[in-house]
């Protein structure tokens, strides 16, 4: 186990495509981190770089107290485990197991020994003699993690291990890979472009966009405190509401306007006077909503309607005043959400489209975010 | 889907008709090799002899060096195959892997020296071998087989490891091995089905070749080939085709027994299981 350090890592492809530009980050000993954001973001890359699979353009990898940069694979003391498994397919499982073990000339004793533990400790010894096309999916996934753990490496590292997995199979699995983690502690980096797998899993998440990183943090953090819009609306499901609204002053507090509903913010003096009179970028998460009249309230017109059977989708449109002219983000989400809002209603009876329905909201969970460069002013 | 009867009768009528025209030769090889000489001529030709005359096999490996000619054969055919598989799969490897400057230009080059006639080759070869006092040796015609293989079986190979995934071998190299390492314990084992095939096809080219080894093995009929001693059997005045026949079904066994060794590495889906 070891700590592990990345020093202004910067890969470039073809002397155009930047993949990731000054990516720095210290991971704990023990640690789980966990590398997300949408496809082509750089989290794969700086997986790989850490793996010595790519070359940095430029930057340093420290594996413990070992600058590892220019080492091979095999002398970085890391173990893999992919997003298509690549296990071996000549050889049995007990083999593909053992494969690492035998490239570094352990006894075979030792080997045997091993192998049998860690097959006891992923329930998979009834299958140490079968070849990978004889198991199922989450067998070879299992296969692939014992292939890792069997080396006790300094790290695992881990390129989207779940994402070929059906969804029940995929909640199983990420179970046990935390459970894994919590009763060896190896330090690992996880990469995924799976928000739900981050939250749960991470100790601190790194959450990326075009090779820059956007924000480390816990997932708690990430959660309650996004740095910009661009993580407000990645972390989270259903993802965050985006309107816009005119920053003014209210009677206690700065207020923002929602329809015909006049919501206080949370704000410094200072923030305010910065942008006090000007269109900021409000961001209200669809759980921090809820049906029927409060304090602050206002009455929408719900155009759909989703039922998951103990909470239902609302979904309505952003009054007119509040619609997002610039923000750039808005047309790049991935879902295409601009300028409708879900709220998440918990416990509700039928809600019918079209009809007038009365929702609150919890001021003090509302986001603002600098509508052109989109970090979080509040 | 169910088939219907006319589709199935077609489909019946069709497989046989094809394997008929296909093994009719081979067959009227066999009867004209046991056929006795007087038979040969006869009109109607009969579909199998009346006194089939099984002594020709002997007298021809009695009367020839039958047996020195296979040999010969066989030896040429699998000198050139280890030589160019050794040299194609680095090739191959190499172009599938690598991105380099000109690497792209390189493999179109390959790919255009298979294009070129052997009858164009010939006579450049024939005077480079003459340089190198190689003209009548076996040498001869393992390198010149080897021109011919090795442009294909690297484009073959190359393809085939285009279809494994890299991820494999970067297991491998996180597992402890160097990029050499994973190629000969990792891809090659995956790519039997692909070296098998290839390997088999440059043994078929190589067995099969009679202008390469007409021109350069002139000198001793001791270092012949199967094919230029069959060829030697065809008389100026008398040709016994009993005997030709009967020698090109020697020379055809070789064929089907290194067929039949590779055959069980030539099925597919060795690389299922790898993945998800």
């Amino acid at each position: 186990m070891a700590e592990m350090r990345l020093e202004g890592v910067r890969k470039v492809y073809g002397g155009a495509v930047v993949a990731l530009d000054d990516f720095s980050l210290d991971v704990a000993d023990g640690e789980f981190v966990v590398f997300v954001g949408p496809s082509g973001c750089g989290k794969s890359t700086a997986l790989k770089i850490i793996a010595g699979l790519e070359p940095a353009t430029s930057g340093r990898v420290w594996i413990g107290d070992r600058d590892v940069t220019e080492f091979a694979p095999a002398r970085r003391d890391i173990a893999m485990v992919f997003q298509n498994y690549a296990l071996y397919p000549h050889l049995s499982v007990r083999s593909n197991i053992a494969f690492g073990l035998r490239m570094r000339h352990q006894p075979r004793v030792e080997i045997d020994r091993r192998v049998q533990e860690v097959a006891r400790i992923l329930d998979i010894e009834s299958l140490l003699d079968r070849r990978p096309r004889a198991l199922s999916g989450g067998q070879r996934q299992r296969v692939a993690l014992g292939r890792a753990i069997v080396r006790e490496p300094q790290a695992f590292l881990m390129d989207e291990p779940l994402s070929n997995l059906d969804a029940k199979l995929r909640v199983h699995m990420r179970a046990e890979i935390g459970a894994l983690h919590q009763r060896i502690g190896v330090t690992t980096i996880y990469v995924t472009h799976d928000q739900t797998e981050a939250m749960t899993m991470a100790n601190r998440i790194v959450l990326m966009r075009n090779g820059v990183v956007q924000q480390v943090a816990d997932p708690d953090t990430m959660f309650e405190q996004p740095a910009n819009a661009f993580v407000a609306g990645f972390v989270g499901s259903p993802a965050m509401n985006f309107f816009q609204s005119r920053l003014t002053k209210g009677p206690d507090r700065p207020v923002i306007e929602f329809g015909d509903a006049t919501l206080p913010v949370q704000l410094a003096p200072d923030i305010f006077a910065r942008y006090a009179e000007q269109d900021v970028l409000v961001g209200l998460r669809p759980e921090h909503m809820s049906i029927g009249n409060g304090t602050h309230s206002t009455v929408v017109r719900p155009n759909l309607v989703e039922s998951l059977g103990s909470e239902r989708y609302v979904y309505f449109p952003v009054p007119t005043a509040n619609t997002v002219g610039h923000a750039t983000f808005v047309s790049q989400d991935e879902d295409r959400r601009a300028n409708t809002m879900i709220a998440r209603l918990m416990n509700v009876g039928r809600i019918e489209e079209g009809a007038p329905l009365p929702l609150s909201f919890e001021p003090d969970r509302i986001h603002l975010f600098d509508p052109a460069s989109e970090q979080a002013i509040n | 889907m169910r088939r219907t009867i006319p589709q199935s009768v077609l489909l019946y009528v069709t497989v046989i008709l094809t394997c008929a025209l296909l093994l009719f030769p081979i067959y009227w090889m066999f009867v004209t090799a046991i056929s006795p000489s007087a038979q040969l001529r006869a009109f109607p030709p009969q579909i199998f002899p009346d006194a089939p005359q099984w002594q020709i096999f002997q007298q021809i490996l009695e009367t020839r060096p039958m047996l020195l000619w296979l040999s010969n054969s066989a030896l040429a055919a699998t000198a050139a195959v280890l030589l160019s598989m050794s040299v194609s799969v680095f090739a191959a490897y190499s172009l599938s892997r690598f991105r380099v400057r000109g690497g792209q230009t390189l493999g179109l080059f390959i790919l255009v020296s298979k294009m070129l006639p052997a009858t164009l080759l010939v006579i450049p070869l024939f005077a480079i071998f003459r340089e190198f006092r190689l003209i009548g040796s076996l040498w001869s015609i393992i390198l010149a087989h080897s021109t011919l293989i090795v442009p294909f079986s690297t484009w073959m190979l190359k393809g085939y490891f285009d279809s494994i995934p890299r991820e494999l071998e970067q297991a491998a190299m996180v597992d402890g091995c160097s990029q050499l390492g994973a190629l000969f314990k990792v891809i090659l084992p995956v790519a039997t089905p692909g070296l098998a095939a290839t390997a088999l096809y440059g043994f078929v080219l190589s067995w099969s070749d009679f202008i390469y080894a007409r021109t350069f093995l002139t000198v001793e009929q001791t270092k012949w080939t199967a094919n230029m001693g069959i060829a030697s059997l065809k008389g100026e005045f008398i040709t016994d085709w009993n005997e030709i026949m009967a020698a090109s079904l020697m020379a055809a066994i070789p064929i089907v027994i290194v067929y039949m060794v590779l055959e069980r590495y030539l099925v597919g889906g060795l690389t299922a299981g790898a993945e998800k």
